[in-house]
């Protein structure tokens, strides 16, 4: 078989930049971008109940609409459920005062035990550091300066999520047709390239948002299981929570697990020892993803480095914020197959002479017409 | 304006069920495997593809003629024009190995592709369909071994 030459530094740093104008863009859209990304998700795990349907003799479309309208009912619950709880805003501005308190009388009797127990602390003074006014009015000022617009900014969000199930439906009905529409504009010489690569980031787009629901729901498991183990209330929906947020790297984590700390340090004022177990199975949990869940199911069906995921991680952060560091690896992974395959047709000789042999052949034609 | 509506009508199914990998499917089989191939047309003298590109999917002539230009001498004494309903490359639907011949056309030719990809899919999601057109993919491959086997004397018929 004839080669590809493999792509270079030049298509690497390309993808880079390319990567980190989509973030931008990615930013800036995001009441776009957020639906989109949702409906992938539906559309790669209802692929396959859409797909049995038209086996067992249902029409393509009639099998999507039946799977939607499944979808947006259990949808419509959880909006209603999401509405009825932002109406008791002002409540939850208490109930998140009264964790913050007990996240930081947690600190205070777990600086107080240090302090006993290592003289070195203790001369530090790090029970005074802890009680420090600056600490309370951090608090404080979090809840009044952050809740409000946090909230309003969930409400803003509503509206374009309504979109998911309307693209989820196009999506099942046709991306197929759309594929073959696009095709036809590749010219002869490049089409088996570009079905390639069409073929390849469906795969890709599959193994990863298929990975995740599985990835989601074995954390979420854990998570709950374990959580209810140490007598936490709300196991189930804090688990899956932490799970969903683990959805953004390394912060995500970082958050699901204390805000299940905050919750057993303010439930269980008078045992810490609860919410010393909460950190425990956060970290159990993490190691158990990263060397086992992780491998089974996203793996490295994205192939790229680690060095380059540290990097592009950063990159994500800095150019698009939060937003960057949740879509940096996806779509640098998307970006890089893209990037390989136009390299390879760009860079092969043979190729672009058949394309120009073909335009010549095709202006013959046309001529004798 | 319908810009990616299905384009399949009555014509088009009775064309596709003339081509013999189709032949056994019912109409709405053929609907479901339309979904999946891709219309080419290729100008006369125009490279279909050349010897030694990895192959990634089988061409069914629908109009036209191609020639395939074999580099091996054994080949060259099989089927060298495929003309309406014959196929060119369905080994690629099995294997990504080179391709054993150049393929050009001979004239204006309209082909259809099924690619290997889709072929997977179709194998894993339709069964039916996927063993039907396994078996005239099948017959295709063994008359084509026993072309070749008649023209080697020397090689031993199984």
């Amino acid at each position: 078989m004839r080669p590809f030459p493999q792509p270079g530094a030049a298509t690497l740093l390309v993808v880079i930049l390319s990567t980190c104008l989509l973030l931008l863009l990615f930013q800036k859209m995001i009441w776009l971008v957020l639906p989109v990304l949702l409906a992938l998700l539906l559309y790669y795990s209802l692929r396959p109940v859409v797909d049995a349907l038209v086996v067992y003799g249902v029409r393509r479309e009639t099998a999507a609409k039946a799977v939607c309208l499944v979808q947006m009912i259990v949808a419509a619950g959880v909006l209603i459920l999401a509405l009825l709880s932002l109406s008791k805003a002002g409540t939850w501005q208490g109930s998140f005062g009264r964790y913050l308190a007990g996240g930081q009388n947690l600190v205070r009797k777990t600086t107080g035990s240090l302090e006993r127990a290592v003289p070195m602390f203790k001369r530090m003074n790090l029970s005074a550091q802890v009680d420090d006014q600056h600490v309370r009015q951090f608090t404080d000022g979090f809840v009044k300066k952050n809740l409000l617009p946090i909230t309003l900014q969930l409400l803003e969000w509503l509206p374009s999520l309504l979109l998911v199930p309307y693209i989820t439906y196009f999506m099942l009905t046709d991306l197929g047709r759309l594929k073959k529409y696009v095709i036809k504009s590749v010219p002869n010489a490049f089409f088996e390239k570009a079905l390639l690569l069409f073929s390849h980031l469906d795969a890709s787009l599959q193994n990863y948002f298929q990975g995740l629901l599985v990835l989601t729901f074995l954390e979420g498991s854990c998570l709950a299981i374990g959580l209810s183990v140490v007598g936490i209330p709300h196991a189930l929906a804090l688990g899956l929570a932490a799970a969903v947020l683990a959805w953004v790297p390394y912060l995500g984590s970082i958050a699901g697990c204390i805000m299940v700390v905050l919750v057993a340090a303010t439930d269980f004022p008078d045992q810490p020892s609860t919410a010393y177990a909460c950190l425990v199975l956060f970290l159990g949990v993490r190691i158990v993803d990263d060397f086992v869940f992780m491998p089974l199911t996203i793996g490295r069906k994205l192939r790229v480095h680690p060095l380059l995921s540290v990097l592009m991680l950063f990159l994500g952060a800095t150019v698009a914020g939060a937003t960057g560091l949740v879509f940096a690896l996806p779509l640098f992974g998307v970006v890089a197959v893209i990037g390989e395959t136009v390299s390879q047709v760009v860079t092969d000789q043979r190729l672009r002479a058949r394309y120009r042999a073909a335009r010549q052949l095709v202006a013959v034609s046309l001529e004798r017409i | 304006m319908r810009f990616f509506s299905a384009d399949t009508n009555a014509q088009k199914v009775e064309m596709l069920k003339n081509i013999p990998i189709f032949h056994e499917l019912t109409r709405k089989e053929i609907l479901e495997v339309d979904e999946l191939l891709y219309e080419r047309v290729y100008e006369k003298n125009e490279i279909v593809f050349e010897e030694g590109d990895p192959g990634h999917g089988v061409f069914i002539v629908v109009s036209g003629k191609l020639r395939a230009d074999p580099g091996h001498e054994l080949l060259k004494t099989a089927l060298l024009d495929i003309g309406p309903g014959e196929s060119v490359g369905e080994l690629a639907l099995f294997d990504e190995g080179p391709r054993s011949a150049t393929v050009v056309a001979l004239e204006r030719t309209v082909t259809i592709a099924l690619f290997q990809a889709e072929f997977s899919t179709l194998l894993m999601k339709n069964k039916s369909i996927g063993v039907k057109v396994l078996i005239e993919l099948a017959r295709i491959l063994s008359r084509r071994a026993r072309q070749l086997l008649q023209h080697e004397k020397h090689l031993p018929t199984l």
